[in-house]
């Protein structure tokens, strides 16, 4: 029992990481059809890029800023460059050159950063525990927490609350409209993207602080955003952080009580969602076919 | 010259080549077991066209299928004492049960949607292989050995260029049936799904059951490509059901060619003799072959024998809609 609480509070944690990396490839998927399988490949180059900045003395948090920014620029060029072209072919195409991309970008790393795993500890000043009262829990686990909603709060204020949130929704629906009332829809794309190589940047940087860095240290969280995104539904990003707090909760059960269940049971869970519900919790029917 | 007489005559050159292959790959310092996996690579990539290159369906579980051949293979033959050919019959079936599991939930969808879950169902294969330890060896995979073929009083024992001839005669058998099959109505149901799926529902076909039944044939050629991999290296190991594997056989398909018969071959002979030659020279060979993947959609989506072909069809004044073997219309849209 007492290892049933903490168990549930690092899922929760698990399960927002993978909301937001859930929330970035939704962005990109909604509104280009883009299923960027490089999106892997964006969290682990933050997570090098945090740790270069930091064996050159930079202090954590502005690793934490500087890391998923530079990131984001090496991810609008790859779209302006790369993805762009396919934009008006069948999505599929994007989808292979993704995979071409992340093939390219896991060498690439293996290159500059070698093929062995790399030390990456958080800061001293968010090392130890704090007594919650009823627990023990590490206080870098609870920054992450903390950071992770701030970054899903701001990005649903973002969409909710600005004319370029209000645009960007609307260039779901029907981006030639949008294109026709006015709007630079190509600009519109790469910003878009940008956001999305944002969360997997910030991401990517706080994930190699718990879970290790090394060249696919990102595919780790790969598959568990794709099922996010199919069990909340696609189309919808509601449905993406609900699919990863419940994935989160889920697999950090099994983990405690079937080990050896703890991969295939996010697999069960979208088995059983789908058969209930094809298009996911909170899908539309008819978007993605 | 006509476009189909061509066609009939660069096959005939391609089939003699791959009769003479254990005469021709030594000279290049090729080992037959490397042609032995082009023709095997080859045959999970037909998987891919199948459902890609004719049903306009991305496929990208096919790893899975064919991990569930190879595993048919390695798991019957450990634990059931299995014989050659029986071996290769439960690696197929396996593959064909895999396919019907996943298909429940494939065919209620379309598009990239249909290419996701393919992606996540076949990943749970891969995880049941890798986790069960105690039977399948886990990460570090099975080896075991080959049973030898017993016909009646005659007694063969395989080795690798005996292993090559009967692979290459099976891939020929499943090319001509593939070959046959986008000739004949069914194949061009497919297309026409590919092409327009509402209009095919609208002429009354069901069109779900035209799917179901191309996912069976996929499913049948990557269990069967896998099984013969499992059995001509005798190893067999969970990544082979991963979905960089898939990727992969994706890459083969759209490299060669997808919606051409030859393709596939054409793409898997470009990847593993790239990988052979590459990783001799550099540990990054990984680099070149997705830049070269990376090119090829850009570049020319239609790969290298349907860009060919479509060449070819537009100097003989021929609309590449009627061009032999490729049927790439709609490959842009």
């Amino acid at each position: 029992m007492d290892q049933l609480l903490p168990s549930i509070f690092n899922g929760l944690i698990l399960g927002a990481f993978y909301a937001v990396v859930a929330l970035g490839l939704s962005l990109i998927m909604n509104l280009t059809g883009t299923i960027n399988l490089a999106h892997a490949s964006f969290l682990t180059l933050a997570g090098y890029i945090a740790f270069t900045l930091l064996l050159h003395g930079s202090p954590f948090w502005l690793a934490l800023i500087l890391a998923p920014l530079l990131t984001v620029v090496v991810g609008i060029i790859a779209e302006r460059t790369l993805i762009r072209p396919l934009y008006g072919r069948d999505p599929i195409y994007s989808l292979l050159l993704t995979f071409g991309l992340a093939l390219v970008a896991e060498e690439a790393f293996r290159l500059i950063w070698g093929a062995n795993g790399l030390p990456f500890s958080p800061p001293a000043s968010l090392g130890g525990t704090v007594q919650l009262g009823f627990m023990a829990y590490p206080v870098f686990r609870l920054f992450i927490a903390l950071v992770l909603i701030i970054v899903i709060a701001a990005l649903t204020l973002f969409l909710r609350g600005t004319q370029f949130g209000l645009r960007l929704r609307a260039a779901i629906l029907d981006s030639e409209m949008i294109a026709a009332l006015g709007t630079n829809t190509q600009l519109l794309y790469t910003i878009n993207f940008g956001i999305g190589i944002l969360l997997a940047g910030i991401a990517g940087v706080l994930s190699a602080g718990l879970l290790g860095l090394n060249p696919n240290s990102g595919n780790a969280l790969l598959m568990p955003a794709f099922i996010c995104v199919i069990i909340g539904g696609m189309g919808s990003l509601l449905g993406s952080i609900a699919g990863g707090i419940l994935i989160g909760v889920v697999i950090a059960l099994t983990t405690l009580y079937i080990p050896a269940a703890s991969e295939v049971s996010m697999y069960v869970l979208m088995a059983v969602v789908l058969s209930i519900r094809p298009r996911g919790l909170f899908g539309e029917e008819g978007l993605f076919g | 010259m006509n476009l189909a007489r061509l066609g009939y005559i660069s096959s005939a050159v391609v089939i003699v080549l791959l009769i003479l292959a254990p005469q021709i790959a030594p000279r290049f310092g090729l080992d037959i077991s490397i042609i032995t996996e082009v023709v095997v690579f080859a045959m999970a990539a037909m998987s891919v066209n199948v459902m890609f290159g004719y049903t306009g369906l991305p496929l990208f579980g096919s790893a899975a299928l064919f991990g569930l051949g190879a595993y048919g293979v390695s798991l019957s033959i450990t634990y059931l004492h299995a014989g050659f050919v029986v071996s290769i019959v439960i690696g197929v079936v396996l593959a064909l049960i895999g396919t019907l599991l996943i298909s429940w939930f494939l065919l209620r969808r379309r598009g990239i949607y249909f290419g996701l879950l393919t992606i996540a169902f076949g990943q749970i294969f891969y995880f049941v292989a890798y986790r069960m330890r105690e039977v399948t060896g886990g990460e570090d995979g099975m080896t075991f050995r080959r049973p030898p073929v017993q016909l009646g009083a005659l007694h063969i024992a395989f080795h690798e260029t005996s292993i090559y001839y009967l692979t290459l005669a099976i891939f020929l058998l499943t090319l001509l049936l593939f070959w046959y099959l986008t000739k004949s109505p069914f194949g061009h149901t497919l297309i026409a799904i590919k092409q327009n799926e509402v209009r095919v529902r609208h002429l009354g076909l069901n069109s779900d059951s035209f799917v179901l039944v191309a996912l069976l044939v996929a499913g049948a050629y990557a269990g069967l490509a896998g099984a013969l991999y499992a059995i001509s290296i005798l190893f067999t190991f969970p990544l082979e059901l991963d979905w960089h594997q898939s990727g992969d056989f994706f890459l083969m398909t759209v490299l060669g060619g997808a919606g051409t018969v030859w393709g596939p071959l054409l793409g898997a002979l470009i990847y593993v003799l790239g990988k052979e030659i590459l990783s001799t020279i550099t540990p990054a060979w990984e680099i070149f072959l997705g830049g070269i993947f990376i090119a090829c959609v850009i570049g020319f989506p239609r790969g290298i024998l349907g860009t060919v072909i479509t060449m070819l069809a537009g100097r003989n004044g021929v609309q590449h809609e009627d061009a032999p073997e490729a049927e790439p219309a709609g490959i842009s849209a």
